[in-house]
């Protein structure tokens, strides 16, 4: 990466750490959101809706995401494929399996009859974590995307600059989904 | 599947409004092909140039603008007279109307023209040669048009909107207002609201990066200033309402229960209203600060008067800003402790604007003053604002707020400080810089007629709504009895505002005769003293080529006073990379669809533009236009 590239670089980080800085304002006001509304006195108590083993399997798999990130994102510098793609393989496999255990978690919560309109709590529970794993489906998609940018080979400071930006949305969301342990479930789970 | 518009009776004004634009439709249809214009046309839709994209934004928030101005008219017009029955503006029509005057003038006129002048003005002032995402600033705009347009369209089918600019919960939840109208005001506003948060993310990022080389911040005009405070009001502001309409959004869809049933509240939308809403207040206020700053020093040939206090007033009321959003919210019932706190910080905010207010009357004594119509349009702001700014002072306090609440009194409060700031601004604003983004000056004679009629106008209006106000006339009703001793004033006011309304016309017909003559100006048609006024008239494409090196404030000034030229230098700044794209204006109309799916239910259509939009995401991520200037080696950048 020579100096301008460099520049532009610096340009784009700058621009989307500001992007995050609106998405972190958004999750806070959700998370404000879910805290004044929950529990809520009419409808299910928040200890009774929670799975504490969907909650922990997902959590394992969505953070552990981010380590795998790192390991992938080592093998970016000096180009080697073989540390990039398959670290990046399991990244986007675990955030496959996170999403589908949050997909099982909610079709669960709404056979047990506990909807979206069932209570303000659950309506602000459903808004914020729903928010929070259309994130990672977007993530999961910026990857396949991230896969396809390297068989076009595109310029490698290019791919080095989409590359940074992914991991930044990435770690971003993760630690989106620690407010959301602590906020969220923590309290009532254990 | 239900058809909206054919299944209703349909009221003379939307017919009216139909006939109207088909007939407008036809005759600028007709130019285009006579005058074979489609390649501008086309040039503007896929353009992301920082001047082309902010002369849209002025376009189409001016078009907007005149809309919410006829409806303003209207609104007049029915209350001209007690018991009056004019057309059929009464009831259910009335509330459409005043909600889409407020809501179009607030997000659809007065922010994106102020976004456009930003746009327009903030590289050129710091030397920049285009804002630092020249693709996310089209993305931004092409928003702004697409809920706009969104929210218009609701008046052609008859849904206009009637829940006030405020969307008050519970009215605006799917329990009081089931139609689709309230639909149009959630995803109209949370499209061209996003819009906005990129637009101004773009701009912090511009001036915080691309600045010449000397030009530090303290040097920097006050313009620039104000846009970059400004900006970061609009990212916490914006957000927060982001996230209000979001909500209210799966109330309305998706039956949830944060602002009706037992558990929701609606005090908790006005907390987030108002936290976005308040501030939104400085949002439109402080940029117009800045404009002015900027043309009192021009036209008085003199240095700003106390340069770091105006920056440190321009900080100060941001920082206010999100202090005191609960003075909205007085009569509610938080308790007299919560009522106290926030009339002391809505107080405090008299103290930054003093110190701005008498920075601007220092910086005219002995300076030597040019009545040109941007700098008359500055004076007339400064006592129209003053005097909004001391009723101002009287609604702060929480006790008497409970009497003047809703009533008239508080319209005349909130329209003399925004309209004194933010479009007496624009104004001063278009007039200032029209040169910069035509090539042309408007007409003097004219632009002092429509001065004159505008503030007149104004303070017809607006002055008569105290006592109104103050004899009991409460704001939201379409009418009163004629007994109530408010006929003679609610009557002038009327006057006021159709005298306003010939003064924006003023304003038309002179942009109209401008742009027909074409007589070019030179780059420096106002003896400006900043670096604006050094690239030609309109900007070009390859502005600051050399870069300019700053040594102090107001560098072209002092340069002319010297009789040199602006210092510069060769070295290659990384500029931004722009290419024209027609992305932005799919994926922006492509949200407009998905949301217009979504509120009539035609679920394959929003899962259709959806689809659409991530697929301009690829598309986009596909064709970046830094490939083609990506891995050249140290010096492949030579063209750039």
């Amino acid at each position: 990466m020579n100096q301008y590239e460099a520049a532009l670089f610096n340009d784009k980080k700058f621009g989307f750490l500001i992007y995050l800085f609106v998405e972190a304002i958004m999750f806070l006001t959700l998370f404000a959101t879910y805290l004044i509304f929950t529990p809520s006195s009419e409808g299910p108590h928040p200890s009774d809706v929670f799975e504490t083993k969907s909650v922990i399997l997902s959590s394992i798999f969505l953070l552990s995401s981010s380590g795998t990130l790192i390991m992938s994102e080592r093998g970016l510098e000096g180009k080697q494929l073989k540390k990039l793609i398959p670290w990046l393989g399991v990244t986007l496999l675990f955030a496959l399996v996170f999403l589908g255990l949050e997909i099982s978690e909610f079709y669960t919560y709404v056979q047990e009859g506990y909807t979206l309109s069932t209570s303000s709590f659950l309506s602000s529970y459903y808004v914020l974590v729903g928010l929070h794993a259309a994130h990672v489906a977007f993530g999961c998609g910026w990857m396949i995307v991230l896969f396809i940018q390297l068989k076009r080979h595109i310029p490698h400071s290019l791919y080095i600059e989409k590359y940074k930006i992914f991991s930044y949305y990435w770690h971003f969301v993760d630690i989106v989904w620690i407010g959301i342990l602590l906020v969220v479930y923590v309290r009532y789970i254990f | 599947m239900y058809i909206p518009f054919f299944e209703k009776h349909v009221p003379s004004d939307v017919i009216a409004a139909w006939v109207s634009v088909i007939i407008i439709g036809i005759v600028l249809a007709t130019y285009v092909i006579k005058q074979n214009k489609w390649s501008v046309i086309w040039e503007y839709m896929r353009t992301t140039h920082h001047r082309k994209v902010g002369t849209l934004y002025m376009i189409f928030g001016f078009l907007f603008f005149l809309r919410a101005g006829v409806d303003a008219l209207l609104i007049r017009s029915q209350l001209a007279l007690p018991q009056n029955e004019f057309w059929l503006f009464q009831f259910q029509k009335y509330n459409e109307v005043f909600t889409t005057h407020g809501t179009m003038m607030i997000f659809f006129a007065a922010t994106p023209m102020l976004l456009g002048l930003m746009n327009v003005a903030v590289p050129l002032q710091i030397g920049a040669r285009d804002l630092a995402f020249p693709f996310l600033n089209a993305v931004g705009f092409w928003l702004f048009f697409a809920g706009g347009m969104l929210f218009n369209l609701a008046f052609f089918f008859d849904s206009a909107p009637a829940i006030g600019w405020t969307g008050y919960a519970p009215l605006s939840t799917s329990l009081f207002t089931p139609d689709v109208n309230s639909d149009y005001y959630v995803f109209g506003v949370q499209i061209s609201g996003l819009g906005t948060i990129f637009t101004a993310l773009n701009i912090i990022v511009t001036i915080f990066r691309h600045r010449a080389p000397g030009m530090k911040l303290m040097r920097m005009p006050l313009f620039t200033w104000a846009s970059l405070i400004t900006s970061f009001l609009i990212l916490v502001a914006f957000t927060v309402l982001a996230i209000g309409l979001y909500l209210l959004m799966f109330d309305r869809m998706f039956d949830t229960k944060f602002f009706n049933g037992p558990d929701g509240d609606p005090i908790f939308w006005q907390h987030l209203f108002w936290i976005f809403g308040h501030p939104e207040v400085y949002i439109l206020a402080l940029p117009a600060f800045g404009l002015f700053s900027d043309i009192i020093t021009t036209f008085s040939k003199k240095r700003i008067f106390g340069y770091p206090a105006m920056v440190i007033s321009i900080g100060t009321i941001a920082f206010l800003a999100f202090t005191v959003w609960v003075h909205h919210m007085f009569t509610v019932g938080l308790g007299p402790l919560v009522n106290t706190v926030f009339a002391l910080t809505t107080m405090a905010i008299a103290v930054p604007t003093g110190v701005k207010v008498f920075n601007w009357l220092f910086t005219m004594r002995g300076g030597v003053l040019r009545m040109t119509t941007p700098m008359l349009f500055s004076l007339g702001f400064i006592p129209s604002f003053v005097m909004g700014g001391v009723t101002g002072v009287m609604l702060s306090v929480s006790a008497a707020d409970f009497q003047f609440h809703d009533s008239h009194f508080v319209v005349a409060h909130f329209h003399y400080v925004i309209l004194a700031s933010t479009i007496l601004g624009i104004f001063a604003g278009i007039y200032y810089y029209f040169p910069k983004i035509t090539g042309y000056q408007l007409n003097e004679k004219l632009g002092k007629w429509h001065f004159w009629l505008f503030l007149i106008g104004y303070h017809l209006t607006f002055f008569p709504m105290h006592i109104t106000g103050m004899n009991g006339m409460p704001r939201r009703t379409f009418t009163y009895d004629v007994g109530e001793g408010l006929t003679a004033t609610n009557f002038i006011s009327t006057i006021g505002a159709f005298l306003m309304g010939i003064g924006v016309a003023v304003m038309f017909y002179n942009l109209f005769i401008t742009i027909r003559k074409k007589e070019r100006v030179g780059s420096d048609p106002w003896d400006g003293r900043t670096l604006e006024w050094t690239v030609a008239s309109p900007a070009p494409e390859d502005s600051f080529q050399p870069m300019p090196i700053v040594k102090e404030m107001d560098p072209y000034w002092y340069a002319k006073q010297r009789g040199e030229d602006l210092e510069t230098t060769d070295e290659k700044l990384a500029s931004p990379i722009s290419r024209d794209s027609i992305i932005p204006f799919i994926m922006a109309n492509l949200l407009a669809v998905l949301s217009f799916g979504l509120m009539y239910g035609w679920i394959w259509l929003a899962v259709l533009a959806g689809a659409g939009v991530f697929m301009c995401f690829i598309i986009r991520a596909f064709r970046d236009e830094r490939e083609q200037y990506y891995g050249k080696g140290e010096d492949g950048h030579e063209s750039v």
